[in-house]
């Protein structure tokens, strides 16, 4: 299902084609990584936010290179997500800081509180 | 690490790190391992490799793709112009916040803490 929406919204066949390439590396990783790595995809981009595909493709790529560094240097789970796995999938996602539907709300915030200090000035 | 040991280090850490990089370019796990070394012991890899992309997205470091026995190609990251700007504002916040703070603590004379 996310890789239907996610078409949608990568543009470039290249684009495509790179965002499948990191998703089947992922795959391709031995238990437990994959099912870490692909968990952790999932909320990347419900967390995220994200929605300009060069960003998504950054994002899963820089994943796979982690899980895959993982898997070969045989670093456990545990010592990539420490005790709370959610603020490592957050502190992650919020590196990339790519276009996201919450900026348009950021700057609707900013205009509105603008013009009530205008008004308070009054 | 303790909770709030974990949300303390989480606005410093950043800091820190650019610091590591300043004696010599290193790979994300380096640096975990270095900061293991000085007393940082319970810092996860995970944590430093989500600070990492961060740097990088920032453009506070420079990385090169260096090949690596197995697996995909190591990262290795070196502290940039805009990098060493940022350290050293860090450190000039740091001070500041670390002086006003101790200040605090001394002119409270928490031995006469009534409290319950």
């Amino acid at each position: 299902m996310a890789a239907k929406w996610i078409e949608a919204l990568t543009g470039s066949l290249e684009q495509k084609k790179q965002y499948r390439q990191a998703q089947a590396r992922i795959k391709a990783l031995p238990e437990p990584y994959s099912t870490a790595a692909n968990a952790f995809n999932r909320y990347f981009m419900v967390y995220g936010g994200v929605t300009d595909g060069d960003t998504i493709v950054q994002m899963v790529l820089d994943s796979a290179d982690l899980w895959e560094r993982a898997a070969v240097d045989r670093t456990s789970v545990s010592d990539i997500v420490g005790e709370d796995p959610v603020d490592f999938a957050e502190t992650f996602a919020q590196a990339y800081v790519g276009k996201q539907w919450i900026d348009k709300e950021r700057a609707r915030l900013l205009a509105a509180v603008d013009e009530a200090k205008r008004s308070e000035g009054q | 690490m303790g909770n709030q040991m974990t949300e303390m280090l989480k606005g410093t850490l950043e800091g820190i790190v650019l610091t590591v990089l300043t004696a010599r370019s290193a790979y994300g796990y380096e640096i975990t391992a270095q900061l293991r070394e000085r007393g940082f012991s319970d810092l996860v890899e995970g944590t430093v490799y989500a600070l990492l992309v961060r740097v990088e997205q920032k453009g506070l470091v420079d990385v090169e793709k260096v090949p690596s026995e197995k697996g995909p190609p190591r990262k290795v990251y070196s502290l940039n112009a805009q990098g060493r700007r940022q350290r050293d504002e860090f450190w000039g916040t740091w001070n500041a916040l670390s002086e006003r703070i101790e200040r605090l603590h001394s002119d409270v004379d928490l031995t006469h803490d009534k409290g319950e």
